[in-house]
């Protein structure tokens, strides 16, 4: 074989077919990105206020003395303005040839902290609406260029509903050809109606490097146990790039049925795409230490 | 240079890229999703990992190591799912079959490692020079001469004269 042949292979590379998708698929990942960016700076702001906030009200309900039989058999009571729930409110379903959406919005009913109820809910109202907005806006940018395929779906799922905790996730699945996934999470103490936030647990900022350090194990052990699951980390081979250093103060969590904190990561965030969405359960015992009380993590 | 100029750099490099980016990851995983999944995620990765860039001129054979990374973990995570799945072969032996004259050299282009292929990828369809590979792949440039000739002999293509003078001052 000569060398021609190989020019004949290279024009057959280059004619590989390009999707419709692919600028699509690309300029998404920017203008997401952006939204990531601009959401971490605005956290980061209200993260501080909210942190003095909860630690005062820890510091009182430290003297209430709590009943969990009373509490309990209170839930299951449908007395009015006692439940705290959560409610499916209003759905958008988008179902045109190759665009695909549906789109359900939680309501959380029940809290007398009206103040934070409307906010939480006119937050989720908001999120779904610019949400169901930017895909019609871009269907419309993805048919000036030829059509494909376009889908999100986004709702809500309860992590942990018991007597004082309700942690409810939002997400919200892309799909361009590949799909990302992103999720959210809210976590409120039901009896002392306020959210909670990372930074509110703990004392001071070295959570921030125990919880990195102990996420980084698992996943090296994780690895070591099945070398399917891979992370961008430091100690698995083929990581090299965009390693995972450490959590963000207002990294994504939840507070699970057992009272232990779980550290979510979205699709990307520290994995390659086939791993998904992750969850890493943080053992209490590397935390008591620095924990502002044992109230909502065991 | 500073980091937002850096990310504006690193986006428009990518967006007016997105093709031969595109066709790169296709070449290994053969799938129009697996591909648009690849370039995604190779997306992500060089955002997060922008300070390794160091000098803005590299800015495609840093890239370009990213999706050659990516794309032989995902090669990798999906061939040990395939060993049970015997249909993916059988699909890979039907394309491009309507080309009839260059499916020999394809087929044994194909067949040839990872370590081997990539580096004649690079060099003939992409047009890299050698020591842009060897940047991409972050392996010592005799190391990419030796292996470029190994796999031109076992694909049984005569050299070009370009690389053959370079080959001579190994």
């Amino acid at each position: 074989m000569g060398y021609n042949d190989l020019e004949k292979l290279k024009k057959d590379y280059l004619d590989t077919p390009i999707p419709n998708e692919l600028d699509f698929v690309v300029r998404k990942v920017f203008i997401q990105e952006r939204i990531k960016m601009k959401r971490k700076n605005n956290i980061r702001k209200t993260a501080v206020s909210a942190a003095s906030i909860a630690v005062l009200a820890v510091g009182i309900t430290a003297g209430v003395n709590i009943n969990p039989v009373f509490a309990e058999n209170l839930s299951k009571v449908p007395v009015v303005g006692e439940i705290v729930k959560v409610l499916k409110f209003k759905e958008f379903n988008v179902d045109e040839d190759g665009y695909h959406a549906e789109i359900e919005i939680p309501k959380i009913d029940g809290l007398e902290n009206i103040e934070l109820e409307n906010s939480l809910n006119e937050k989720y109202l908001k999120e779904n609406n610019e949400l169901y907005n930017q895909f019609m806006n871009e269907i419309e940018e993805l048919k000036k260029v030829g059509g494909g395929h376009l889908g999100v779906d986004s709702g809500y799922v309860i992590k942990t509903d018991n007597d004082e905790i309700l942690s409810i996730g939002r997400y919200v699945v892309n799909t361009v050809g590949s799909s990302s996934t992103i999720f959210k999470y809210d976590t409120i103490d039901k009896k002392n109606e306020i959210l909670i936030t990372l930074p509110s647990l703990f004392k001071d900022n070295s959570y921030v490097e125990i919880i990195s350090d102990n996420i980084k194990q698992q996943m090296i052990e994780n690895n070591k146990l099945d070398e399917n699951k891979t992370y961008w980390v430091e100690g698995i081979e083929g990581s090299d790039f965009g390693l995972f250093e450490a959590i963000s103060e207002t990294q994504n969590f939840y507070i699970n049925e057992d009272a232990r904190l779980v550290i979510s990561f979205d699709k990307y965030e520290v994995a390659p795409g086939y791993m998904g969405v992750l969850e890493f359960v943080i053992p209490t015992e590397i935390l008591s230490k620095i924990l502002v009380s044992d109230y909502y993590i065991k | 240079m500073k980091k937002k100029d850096l990310e504006r750099h690193f986006e428009d490099y990518v967006i007016n890229n997105k093709e031969p980016i595109y066709r790169l990851a296709y070449r290994y995983v053969r799938n129009v999703e697996d591909a648009l999944d690849i370039v995604q995620e190779s997306i992500y990765k060089g955002i997060s990992s922008l300070e390794s860039l160091k000098d803005i001129n590299v800015i495609k054979t840093w890239f370009y190591r990213i999706v050659v990374n990516t794309s032989l973990d995902f090669i990798r995570k999906r061939n040990r799912e395939t060993v049970i799945d015997g249909e993916y072969l059988f699909e890979n032996e039907l394309i491009d079959t309507d080309n009839y004259a260059n499916i020999d050299l394809e087929r044994a282009l194909e067949k040839l490692p990872y370590s081997y292929r990539t580096i004649i990828i690079l060099r003939y369809f992409e047009d890299l020079k050698i020591n842009e590979i060897a940047e991409v792949l972050d392996i010592n440039i005799s190391t990419i001469k030796t292996r470029l000739y190994k796999g031109l002999e076992l694909l049984k293509v005569e050299m070009n004269t370009e690389d053959r003078r370079l080959g001579n001052g190994i």
